[in-house]
């Protein structure tokens, strides 16, 4: 009687043990919102390639999630780095080609936000889905040298590096919150 | 010369420059030599100069590298198009500036594109170098 009594709240203390330390991929308080972009990486190598993309295509803009365009918008901006919006950002060929698989890997298939009807969008603030979330922005509010363009999204966005894009965490610059 | 180009890369490396850097800078001498035979060395003079005046860039529009980096080294820039903050290059207001060997590398080679709408020969890199390690 003793052994089974012992057996069994050992079987419930692993049971219980198991079940707090399984669950660690769920970060509390954060759950997938249209408006939340976070992707985790999952290994050692996405991590680094992450590290890698947000070091170099964040040196001079902010480092766009790649989940906001599709696979062929990515391809046509890697194609054109000697280019980029009118300067060079060239790449040494492995960094290249690590940023190359990332945006692939992580580039968006939601053809919802990003369908741009045939054409191959460039700018993140040519899809769909962003134009329709910013149609309200008076143009003052972006022009403003603090902002300067769409592209200046962690002006506004506070939380942007780390992928969320809530209306509640919207800081305008010299105008606040939204209202 | 061997003795000058010693003292030179003892007194590069005490100003700010890393072991790899100041390699690179050995690198960029031994070229600037072969380009021009009486090369005598990197000039900071010089450099400023490289740094300072404006050309018509790769966009086809007037630009110079203190469109971005600011004319004193020491405080922050601003990317012209973007709007982001640059940090400072000089190596003493951020000791990160002049460490890796790549890093340094990458925007000599884009930002000479970008003003020059050319790569920079190896005297003028130096000498930009030599510029910003004095300031």
């Amino acid at each position: 009687m003793k052994t089974i009594l012992n057996l069994s709240v050992a079987a419930l203390i692993l049971a219980g043990g198991a079940y707090l330390y399984a669950d660690d991929d769920r970060e509390e308080g954060e759950h997938r919102h249209h408006a939340s972009m976070v992707t985790k990486p999952l290994s050692k190598q996405d991590k680094a390639a992450t590290a890698l993309y947000t070091k170099e295509c964040g040196a001079c803009h902010f480092a766009y999630q790649p989940e906001f365009l599709p696979k062929n918008s990515w391809d046509k901006t890697m194609k054109r780095l000697d280019n980029h919006f009118g300067t060079d950002a060239t790449l040494e060929p492995i960094d290249y080609k690590t940023i190359q698989n990332y945006l692939m890997v992580h580039a968006s298939r939601n053809d919802r936000m990003t369908d741009t009807k045939g054409a191959v969008a460039i700018r993140i603030s040519e899809t769909p889905y962003f134009v329709r979330e910013h149609r309200e922005i008076p143009k003052k509010m972006v022009t403003q040298p603090e902002v300067k363009s769409f592209a200046n999204c962690a002006s506004y966005h506070t939380k942007a590096a780390s992928g969320s894009y809530r209306e509640r965490e919207v800081r305008i610059p010299n105008y606040g919150r939204l209202e | 010369m061997k003795y000058l180009a010693i003292v030179f890369m003892f007194s590069i490396s005490l100003m700010g420059a890393s072991t790899e850097v100041v390699q690179y800078m050995n690198e960029l001498q031994s070229a600037a030599k072969t380009e021009n035979r009486s090369f005598g060395g990197f000039d900071a003079a010089r450099g400023k100069e490289i740094f300072t005046s404006t050309h018509i860039g790769k966009q086809g529009k007037p630009i110079a590298c203190t469109s971005c980096h600011s004319l004193n080294l020491a405080s922050s820039g601003k990317n012209s198009l973007t709007g982001k903050v640059i940090d400072p290059l000089s190596p003493r207001a951020n000791p990160q500036r002049l460490t890796s060997a790549k890093e340094v590398k990458k925007w000599l080679r884009r930002n000479f594109v970008d003003v020059y709408a050319r790569e920079g020969t190896a005297q003028e890199k130096g000498d930009v170098l030599a510029y910003i390690l004095k300031n």
